[in-house]
């Protein structure tokens, strides 16, 4: 099991604090729900987990040990990231599962659609034909493929699918329920209540709010 | 063989101009706004030439060949000057296609003269160098080019690609493909309607100076092969050593300081 320990995170982009001196924990089997306006700092604080961003201040901790100390490919695929967008990197729904693990089975393959609500005949389609939803699905299923200990889960702003909404929540619980650590930043309030186990509430780049979802003041006004 | 060598005098050369002041004439009559850059460029030419054949002169009977492999060092870090303005934002893009066109050039240069190819005599060594420079600077610049273009437009694909544990080699591999296919077709094309569309340079100038065309026709091949081999290994070399200057040490792509020329 995997948990962060964040130790007073500051990432600056130019003059702009895109997170200031931020301080928590995500605990290892939980989930804990990162929320927030738009702006907050939510989907940079995602990124610093797997290092695509680098602090300019602070540091962050996985299981005790400075991530800026491993290897990080080898963290990224026990930290995997689902972004907000969804991007494909191929022509096929089969390659796209094996962007990231080159030896996943076709058995394996297509328990992933099943899990992610895509039918299997899915396998042998172009990516190109796909919808945003249908995209979003695959790019969740093709993070899971790689087995990650963490998931962090940028949920799409656009409530277009709401589907997707409720699938991430799903995933979610079931990434804790097998032991897995969850970071989940959503918008969608209702879920956060039903999933999250811990909140971390971000405002212009600083935490503002930390503790159970009964606790936050937050979530009551949505 | 030399029996029809015939050099223009200084007042042919001259005369020639008048094709220029015509040409700036009719630019001016057509209101094109180049005649300016025209005349310019004529001049600036006519002066370059100039200066490097009295250069090329002095290397020839004075420098031996140590001036000669010195000229050609020169020419490799002009053009890698120029061609890193290519990369523009990109970090050490000077140095790397600097790298990169001194990687093509030594290795084809090298390689043709250790076989044996060409006479190691400077008459030999600048021109034929100056040849794959030239290549190879182009080669540099339009990978650096496509490289930061890539890197910048797809920068969600390559992060996406990250994200799933690849290491930034990996995750960059499919862009460097398609910016290295860019730099590379150009060369290709060129080799392969070589003669049909053009008579190239070095074919022409023996065939100038009177040597019978089936003998000209050698040394143009030896000059495609060894082009090709230039442009393709520049653009390998300086894709290689730009790519780390995309990424840092934590595999992230690298923001970039300006925008796309």
């Amino acid at each position: 099991m995997s948990g962060f320990t964040l130790d007073a995170i500051t990432v600056t982009r130019g003059p702009v604090r895109l997170l200031d001196a931020v301080s928590g924990c995500v605990e290892a089997g939980r989930c804990t729900a990162v929320v927030g306006p738009s702006g907050a700092g939510k989907t940079t604080l995602l990124r610093v987990l797997n290092r695509l961003e680098e602090p300019a201040a602070g540091r962050v901790l996985l299981d005790g040990k400075p991530i800026g100390e491993m290897d990080v490919p080898a963290l990224r695929r026990r930290v995997g990231l689902v972004a907000q967008r969804p991007v494909l990197l191929t022509d096929r729904v089969a390659d796209e599962l094996r962007v990231g693990r080159r030896d996943l089975s076709e058995d394996r393959s297509l328990a992933l659609l099943q899990r992610v609500g895509l039918p299997a005949e899915f396998a042998a389609r172009h990516t190109a034909g796909l919808s945003g939803g249908e995209a979003q699905r695959l790019c969740l299923a093709r993070a899971l493929a790689v087995e990650p200990e963490v998931l962090l889960l940028d949920e799409p702003t656009s409530a277009l699918d709401g589907l997707i909404a409720t699938l991430i929540a799903d995933l979610a619980r079931d990434h804790v329920a097998s032991g897995g650590t969850v970071v989940l930043v959503s918008h969608d309030l209702a879920v956060v209540r039903r999933v999250a186990h811990h909140v971390l509430v971000l405002d212009a780049g600083r935490l503002t709010g930390s503790g159970p979802p009964a606790e936050i003041d937050y979530l009551e006004a949505g | 063989m030399n029996t029809g060598l015939s050099v223009p005098s200084w007042t042919g050369v001259i005369a020639s101009l008048l094709l220029v002041a015509l040409a700036a004439a009719i630019a001016y009559r057509q209101r094109l706004g180049l005649t300016g850059e025209l005349v310019v460029a004529a001049v600036r030419a006519g002066i370059q030439l100039v200066a490097v054949g009295a250069v090329l002169g002095v290397i020839f009977a004075h420098a031996g060949l140590p001036g000669g492999f010195g000229w050609v060092i020169v020419m490799i870090l002009i053009a890698g000057q120029i061609a890193g303005r290519r990369g523009r934002g990109l970090r050490r893009a000077r140095w790397s296609a600097t790298a990169g066109v001194a990687a093509g050039t030594t290795i084809t240069l090298g390689g043709l003269l250790l076989l044996g190819v060409i006479a190691i005599q400077p008459r030999v060594v600048v021109p034929l160098g100056g040849m794959i420079v030239a290549a190879a600077m182009l080669a540099a610049g339009l990978t650096l080019r496509g490289l930061r273009e890539d890197a910048e437009h797809a920068r969600p694909a390559i992060e996406a690609r990250l994200c799933l544990g690849l290491s930034a080699r990996e995750a960059f591999l499919p862009h460097q493909r398609s910016a290295l296919r860019t730099a590379l077709l150009p060369a290709i094309d060129s080799t392969k309607v070589v003669g049909l569309i053009s008579l190239p340079g070095a074919m022409t100038g023996l065939i100038l100076a009177g040597v019978d065309p089936l003998t000209a026709i050698r040394y143009q091949i030896v000059v495609m092969y060894m082009l090709l081999a230039a442009t393709t290994l520049a653009a390998l070399a300086t894709a290689r050593l730009a790519e780390h200057a995309l990424f840092d040490h934590a595999h992230r792509l690298a923001p970039f300081s300006k925008p796309l020329a």
